[in-house]
């Protein structure tokens, strides 16, 4: 039996041969190496994203962290950024006094972090009470004070005449001083 | 004049067959490009959200750092604030009891405080009612103390007192 293969067949044959080289070559060239390619980046893509979660965790932890500490610490937080302002001092603690009169206030010294200002006061008092509401009244005030040596009382007829320095801190001003030093 | 009894079929330059052939040879190349485009396009989109990962996570690590110092500057000012408060505490107990000390028969007329150092002014109706009732309590808080009195017309004395606290060298 002749086994007869007619010419448009083997036309045929030749072409599928030549598109299965072609269809390799294109597997082998792009679409395995692309394959890769794609797996590698949706692995990195998990780390990364595993790692941008942990991330992500301690940034929320630490700033629920910061947020409990700025709560917990408002007033002294906006004490040290607080502009001392004589007049509304004055107006706050003359009632414990009878008369009371601060100096201007001047540039004193740098303290690590915080720039210190010097405010010399006069004041007089019926009663040394007086005096100790006011060191209680000062921790409360608007701005970080810290009352200081000397301190001079005087006896003036029935009235004390006190004389003392105070210091106001304030923070975020260390260049400044610096600058004012050179 | 006709030589066949059927039609004459027309001629393609394509046949049948071979249509059918490069329709199905252009589905699997197409389903390739397809496959291949997929697969570039999925790329780029994991290769973006990466980089947009990386970029958060370094904002991030930033955010953290820059909380950290925030943290520790909060930290440093209540300390420090708490070191003032306790200061002006201690300093208002200091007077307190320094007033509360001076006995009724003496009379001051002048105080002065300082960092290490008291100096008062005053009238006793004796030596030794100042002696037993405010010089003994000031030897005791202070190291050194000194006392110098001037008589006065009526009998009594004005004395002024100097006490002084030595400070602790600390060996480096």
């Amino acid at each position: 039996m002749k086994f007869h293969i007619s010419r448009q067949m083997i036309y045929i044959l030749a072409l599928a041969l030549v598109f299965l080289i072609i269809v390799f070559i294109f597997a082998f060239a792009f679409l395995i190496p692309s394959g890769k390619e794609y797996r590698m980046a949706r692995m990195d893509a998990k780390k990364i994203s595993y790692q941008v979660d942990t991330i992500q965790a301690e940034y929320d932890k630490i700033n629920s962290n910061l947020k409990t500490l700025q709560a917990d610490n408002r007033h002294i937080i906006g004490a040290y950024k607080t502009i001392f302002n004589p007049e509304r001092f004055k107006k706050m603690y003359s009632p414990h006094f009878e008369s009371f009169s601060l100096s201007k206030l001047a540039m004193h010294s740098q303290d690590g972090e915080f720039a210190v200002y010097e405010v010399n006061t006069s004041s007089l008092i019926q009663s040394p009470q007086g005096f100790y509401d006011f060191l209680d009244g000062v921790n409360k005030s608007d701005n970080i004070i810290g009352v200081n040596f000397p301190i001079h009382f005087e006896r003036d007829a029935n009235l004390i005449k006190s004389s003392f320095t105070m210091h106001v801190y304030i923070a975020g001003q260390k260049s400044t001083i610096e600058d004012e030093n050179k | 004049m006709q030589y066949s009894f059927i039609k004459p079929r027309r001629k393609t330059l394509i046949s049948p067959e071979f249509k059918l052939l490069f329709f199905f040879f252009s589905i699997t190349i197409g389903m390739l490009f397809v496959s291949y485009s997929f697969l570039k396009i999925k790329t780029l989109m994991y290769e973006s959200t990466t980089q947009e990962m990386l970029a958060k996570g370094e904002t991030m690590r930033q955010g953290i750092s820059a909380m950290h110092e925030n943290i520790a500057f909060i930290q440093i000012e209540r300390r420090h604030a708490e070191g003032i408060y306790t200061e002006n505490t201690v300093l208002k107990e200091s007077i307190h009891n320094l007033f509360d000390l001076v006995p009724e028969k003496i009379t001051l007329s002048q105080a002065l405080l300082k960092e290490d150092e008291l100096v008062l002014y005053g009238v006793t109706p004796s030596k030794e009612v100042y002696e037993f009732l405010l010089q003994a309590p000031l030897r005791s808080i202070f190291h050194r103390s000194y006392t110098s009195y001037y008589a006065m017309p009526n009998g009594w004395y004005s004395f002024v007192s100097k006490n002084y606290l030595d400070r602790e060298v600390s060996a480096q």
